[in-house]
């Protein structure tokens, strides 16, 4: 599993889209979390995007945090059994949003923390993490 | 003469990315003699602006030819000796006036060109020049379409330039970190 990270318009897709050119796209946020270690075909190499808009929505429907994060835990664990079974690869973009001010709002709270666990928790599983700034990537 | 030299230095609010240019562009003055410029792109538009205006002013020292060069920024480098050095500070703003005050109907496309030309005549002139933004896209994705739009013209200038760079540092705590051509 590879991990991209960066902010916003970072240039996080382009850098993915040029290191895997043959790699499948999928959006989170439009296949579910469940399940999603099913696209991955073996030998494949299956970019996972659109983790923000998952996230804004299953915060919405789950007033915990604990087991939403657990939910993802699990996810990321069944991807990386998927890589292995499959010979195939999982790249994740995921966003950095942690370094402004607290926001007002307690959904963007919410929303600031669970993006920061879930860099963490697949940071903590990934092969290789990237983190893209300006079009430019360094990794840890 | 010195070939050319094109420098980003960006960090977040008070991190000490102006010291940092500086310090990089009397450097590079040093090493190359000839002109030392500073590009200001901020414009007093009220007491605030102005106090800050005059504490980086006080801050960076009277011994830099200061000229408040137009958008089309590439103008004011064409006036240059060949073989100068010029610090721009910063493009965050400038990026706001183009967008915001300029009245372009497409500020995207027009401040991509005004950079490119910029860097074009930088490269031309076998300038030292070393360009100062601020990071600003590591918070919450903005809510207000037009917040976004900035943002997004940001990055997109900020991709290019770092694309175009020889050295493109980060600053942190006043630190550099450098993420491409590190001179050490």
């Amino acid at each position: 599993m590879q991990l991209f990270i960066g902010g916003a318009c970072a240039g996080k897709r382009d850098l993915v889209a040029a290191r895997f050119p043959d790699a499948g796209w999928s959006r989170i946020d439009e296949m579910g979390l469940d399940g999603a270690e099913h696209h991955l075909r073996p030998g494949a190499v299956r970019v996972l995007t659109g983790w923000t808009r998952w996230l804004a929505q299953a915060l919405a429907t789950e007033p915990d945090d604990d087991r939403l994060r657990e939910r993802l835990v699990a996810a990321l664990d069944a991807l990386r059994n998927a890589e292995r079974e499959a010979r195939g690869e999982i790249v994740l973009i995921l966003p950095e949003m942690g370094r402004g001010i607290v926001p007002m709002d307690a959904a963007d709270r919410r929303l600031r923390d669970l993006a920061g666990w879930l860099a963490q928790d697949a940071a903590a599983r990934a092969d290789a993490v990237w983190y893209v700034r300006h079009g430019l990537a360094r990794r840890f | 003469m010195a070939a050319a030299m094109i420098a980003f230095v960006s960090g977040g609010a008070r991190s000490g990315k102006s010291g940092v240019a500086e310090a990089l562009t009397r450097e590079a003055h040093a090493a190359r003699g000839g002109e030392r410029y500073y590009l200001a792109t901020a414009r007093a538009g009220d007491g605030e602006m102005a106090a800050r205006i005059a504490r980086h002013r006080r801050e960076r020292g009277d011994d830099w030819l200061t000229r408040e060069p137009p958008l089309a920024f590439a103008e004011a480098l064409a006036t240059m000796p060949p073989g100068s050095t010029a610090l721009l500070d910063c493009l965050t703003l400038w990026a706001s006036r183009v967008m915001f005050e300029a009245g372009f109907s497409e500020a995207e496309a027009e401040g991509r060109a005004m950079l490119a030309a910029g860097l074009d005549e930088a490269r031309r002139r076998d300038l030292a020049l070393v360009v100062v933004s601020n990071d600003l896209n590591e918070d919450l994705p903005p809510r207000d379409a037009l917040v976004w739009r900035y943002l997004a013209f940001l990055q997109a200038l900020h991709r290019d330039l770092a694309a175009a760079s020889d050295r493109v540092i980060e600053v942190v705590a006043g630190r550099a970190i450098d993420w491409k051509g590190d001179a050490s």
